[in-house]
């Protein structure tokens, strides 16, 4: 009787501890969900200040050029300086507290901290790999172009894309107005009010009607389709009749005369590249365009917005022959420009523009490095030969002569680009053999006037500064 | 025989192993580069050294005396294992509070052998459960009359410069009322006298005892907003009811009261009102009413699998890091590997204290281990619920891991009875 008591009671504490270990089983399962599965949420929430306090107490690496020139040095964490200012601002960005990072600051942002992502949560395997200084990362700018380009500006605005065509690397990236990196954040409400927008990006985000620097796009579509041939004679009288008594002028009332597409391209004639616009119509345009990547962002070590095309499928006579002269509702930033150069600069070919050329840790030891990669093939080597010929006159003989260099072959189209906002933007875009490459450029001066006038000039400063 | 000489050896070695433990991570501290300076600052080494020697030279004699008294080898290892982890985690997160707690864990042990030492004159406690029955009411009533509210719970009696929490006392002559009144009653308990709608129940007058201790719980609850200890009591009594009776009515009858109580609490008192919508959405206000619980997520979310690696987290984003919420420190810097093996070391050690339970022979033992390896994992359970937003459940302590005299002390006073009843044949009142 007694014994059979206590076996009753043995069960029940069996049972107790049944209904108990499986209370504690139901939390062990929903602390395994929230160290795996809600982790990174929880991790990255931005009510977490974990993450910004381990990067505040990291040294940040050093921001180097191609020559391993200091762009932005650390030497104890939470300073930060900038020996080429506000030049090199658009490349290197800003890091802030209260205002986050831009530029390289923020796309470089891991590998400055010297932290891999993978990495950031294998604790003690992430603490051997983990270090009081991050890594260094070297450029593939060129300070001296970039203060050329920088200096050559002369407090007028405008941006500068110089790339090298066989590989993509970008050796300058200019926008004015600019600001200090080391001020920006006690500047930074001043700054963001500013008219001019100086913490805009210009060569990567800022949106331009292209003005004539399309026509050399226009005249390989053209003959990729067979709407014209290089033979064909064009008869310019100064204006084109567009329908709906509408008509596309030449600027300063210049009448061209007979010409052949080579000199159309030299002489930047508004009515033949009118002409051809509307004999292409809106989807063979469209085509041309998407070939050259006018649709595609730039993704990787920065990032580009794509161009604004217009609805190639709703297009009136008359607007045809606008986008013929890059007008309309067409909108394209520098660094596409730079890239449509680069394009019959280098055989057709497209290389994916990059900016870091390597990571390198405190100890010496190279990360990564980053790659020429083929990014799309946007016309024939054939085409880019005729094209680049074209181009060559221009500066030759042209409207781009200013640009001429003695000794390297430069070529280049320029662009007035008529807008909204005031005088015409002077837009000048093209490639140079200089110092064993060639590189690939476009420049804009806003709302300065001719591209010949303005804009050469400057393209002329930088490849002087690369000799 | 040859298996018992293995599981000492084990015992020793896993005695061993928690000490090697912070001695590693003590060294971890010293050599970071700047948790360690600011370590080094507030922890001389020669200032800890010596009761840190005192610390591991006493559990190690008194593992000698265990093994040799042939008591469960499993009970001082695993305490002192849980100890440590809290030491080192101490040190990390508040360096001026490590020795305070190595004097604490020095005292616990020395509660432990006085257990051991006078194991008689607890088995003469037991034959005056109704005074512990009142013991176990005042302790748990002193906060409600006396009591200084310390971070939001009012379960702190303040004598001069020490701080005392009852209900840590409290929680152990509940075990021993417990334990004495169920084994003499159990026969009443279980004989049916009234039966009130599904359930069947004895007299009003046998079950008077567990009414008052379920309605103390509920006090605790609501006036002492000690939500967590309230919870702690009454889960010991409903346990050790259902232990002693087997009858599923007393576990209905009991959540009945509690959901009611919780029930007409939450409409009429707004602080448990504030606590449950805390619990509910804490995203809500997460700078403010919700800051530790939120914080306390965050921490767990960004310890991962793996942890940050130790001394390389931030758990001192939490308010009262080192007290309630250690096991998120634990959970941040460790990772779920450090905190599911803290929390199995909870279970492998409530299955010492069953096994105990299952090799004792009279009633009163059985429920008496039983009872106090409850209260072991049931603590622990409520403590990491809480912390982890599972229950609305806090303010009260990771047993041998959180920082505190109170906890410490209570928890070796209950591992003392634990090694007691592994140790005793026959019945604790002859």
């Amino acid at each position: 009787m007694k014994t059979g008591k206590e076996r009753q009671a043995k069960l029940h504490v069996l049972q107790v501890a049944a209904v108990l270990l499986i209370l504690l089983f139901v939390l062990a399962v929903y602390i395994i969900y929230l160290q795996s599965i809600a982790a990174d949420d929880l991790a990255h929430h931005p009510l977490n200040q974990r993450s910004a306090q381990t990067e505040a107490a990291i040294q940040r690496g050093t921001l180097l050029d191609a020559k391993g020139r200091v762009l932005a040095q650390s030497f104890a964490p939470g300073q930060r300086s900038y020996p080429m200012g506000a030049a090199m601002a658009p490349v290197t960005g800003y890091v802030g507290e209260r205002i986050g990072s831009a530029g390289m600051e923020a796309q470089a942002n891991q590998d400055l901290l010297g932290r891999t992502e993978s990495l950031t949560r294998l604790g003690p395997i992430a603490q051997l790999f983990e270090a009081d200084r991050g890594n260094d990362v070297k450029l593939t700018i060129d300070a001296d172009v970039q203060q050329a380009a920088y200096d050559a500006f002369d407090g007028r605005r405008g941006a500068v894309v110089v790339l090298d065509a066989a590989t993509g690397a970008v050796l300058a990236m200019v926008s004015c107005p600019s600001y200090h990196p080391e001020t920006v954040e006690s500047d930074w409400d001043r700054l963001r009010q500013e008219e001019a927008g100086p913490l805009l990006n210009r060569a990567l985000y800022g949106m331009y009607p292209p003005g004539s620097t399309i026509k050399p796009l226009i005249a390989d579509i053209a003959l990729e389709q067979g709407v014209t041939d290089e033979n064909e004679v064009f008869d310019c009288n100064g204006k084109l009749d567009v329908g709906g008594g509408q008509t596309i002028r030449e600027s300063h009332g210049e009448v061209h005369g007979r010409v052949h597409l080579s000199e159309a391209i030299a002489e930047s004639c508004n009515v033949t590249f009118g002409a051809l616009a509307m004999r292409l119509g809106g989807k063979k345009l469209n085509d041309g365009f998407t070939r050259f990547g006018f649709s595609r962002e730039i993704k990787g070590d920065f990032t580009g917005t794509a161009a604004h095309l217009p609805d190639f499928t709703n297009l009136s006579q008359g607007d045809l022959a606008q986008i013929g002269i890059g007008q309309s509702t067409l909108l394209v930033s520098p660094m596409e420009m730079a890239l449509l150069a680069a394009a019959f600069a280098n055989h057709g070919v497209v290389m994916e523009p990059y900016l870091i050329a390597s990571v390198v840790t405190p100890g010496g030891v190279t990360v990564r490095e980053g790659q020429p990669k083929r990014w799309f093939e946007a016309t024939t080597p054939e085409r880019a030969r005729i094209i680049d010929g074209y181009m060559e006159q221009v500066v030759q003989k042209g409207t781009g002569t200013v640009a001429r260099v003695s000794g390297v072959r430069v070529t280049g189209k320029t662009g007035t680009a008529e807008n909204a906002q005031g005088e015409d933007h002077a837009w000048f875009i093209g490639s140079a053999k200089v110092g064993g490459r060639t590189v690939a450029f476009a420049i804009i001066v806003e709302n300065s006037g001719g591209g010949g006038i303005e804009a050469a000039p400057i393209a002329r400063k930088i490849i002087l500064s690369m000799e | 025989m040859k298996q018992h000489v293995s599981a000492t050896r084990l015992s020793w070695g896993l005695l061993a192993l928690g000490f090697l433990l912070l001695i590693f991570g003590l060294f971890v501290l010293a050599l970071h580069p700047t948790a360690g300076q600011k370590t080094a600052r507030a922890l001389v080494l020669t200032a800890y050294l010596p009761w840190m020697a005192a610390v591991v030279v006493f559990a190690f004699l008194l593992q000698a005396v265990l093994l040799r008294s042939h008591i469960a080898p499993w009970l001082l290892p695993l305490s002192l294992f849980f100890a440590n982890v809290g030491l080192v985690e101490i040190a990390r997160l508040k360096p001026a509070l490590f020795i305070p707690q190595l004097r604490w864990l020095l005292i616990g042990m020395a509660a432990f052998l006085l257990v051991l030492r006078f194991r008689r004159f607890i088995v003469a406690l037991s034959s005056y459960q109704y005074l512990l029955g009142i013991l176990c009411l005042i302790l748990l009533a002193l906060p409600l009359v006396f009591g200084t509210e310390i971070g939001g719970s009012r379960n702190w009696i303040v004598f001069g410069p020490v701080q005392v929490q009852p209900s840590e006392f409290g929680k152990i002559v509940l075990v021993l009322f417990l334990s004495a009144y169920l084994a003499d009653h159990e026969e009443v308990l279980t004989a049916v006298k009234h039966r009130f709608f599904l359930f069947q129940l004895p007299p009003l007058r046998f079950i008077a005892p567990l009414l008052c201790i379920w309605g103390m719980a509920i006090l605790l609850f609501v006036v002492a907003k000690d939500l967590g200890s309230a919870l702690l009591f009454f889960g010991i009594a409903v346990f050790m009811t259902y232990m002693a009776t087997g009858s599923r009515s007393y576990v209905l009858i009991a959540m009945l009261i509690f959901g009611v109580a919780a029930a007409l609490s939450y409409t009429f008192f707004g602080h448990v009102r504030v606590r449950f919508d805390i619990w509910l959405h804490p995203w809500a206000d997460p700078n403010g009413m919700g800051y530790q619980v939120v914080q306390s997520l965050f921490a767990f979310g960004s310890g991962g699998v793996w942890g940050t690696g130790f001394a390389h987290g931030h758990p001192g984003l939490i308010p009262e890091v080192h007290t309630d919420f250690i096991f998120a420190a634990i959970a941040e810097e460790l990772g779920l590997i450090g905190s599911l093996t803290l929390l199995l070391g909870y279970a492998a050690f409530f299955l010492v204290g069953i096994r105990i339970a299952l090799a004792c022979e009279t009633m009163d033992r059985i429920l008496l281990a039983g009872g106090t390896s409850v209260v072991f994992l049931l603590q622990a359970f409520i403590i990491m619920a809480g912390v982890t937003k599972f229950l609305p459940l806090t303010g009260v302590t990771l047993p041998f891991v959180s920082y505190g005299g109170s906890s410490m002390v209570s928890g070796f006073l209950l591992l003392g009875l634990l090694a007691v009843l592994s140790k005793q044949k026959g019945r604790l009142v002859s």
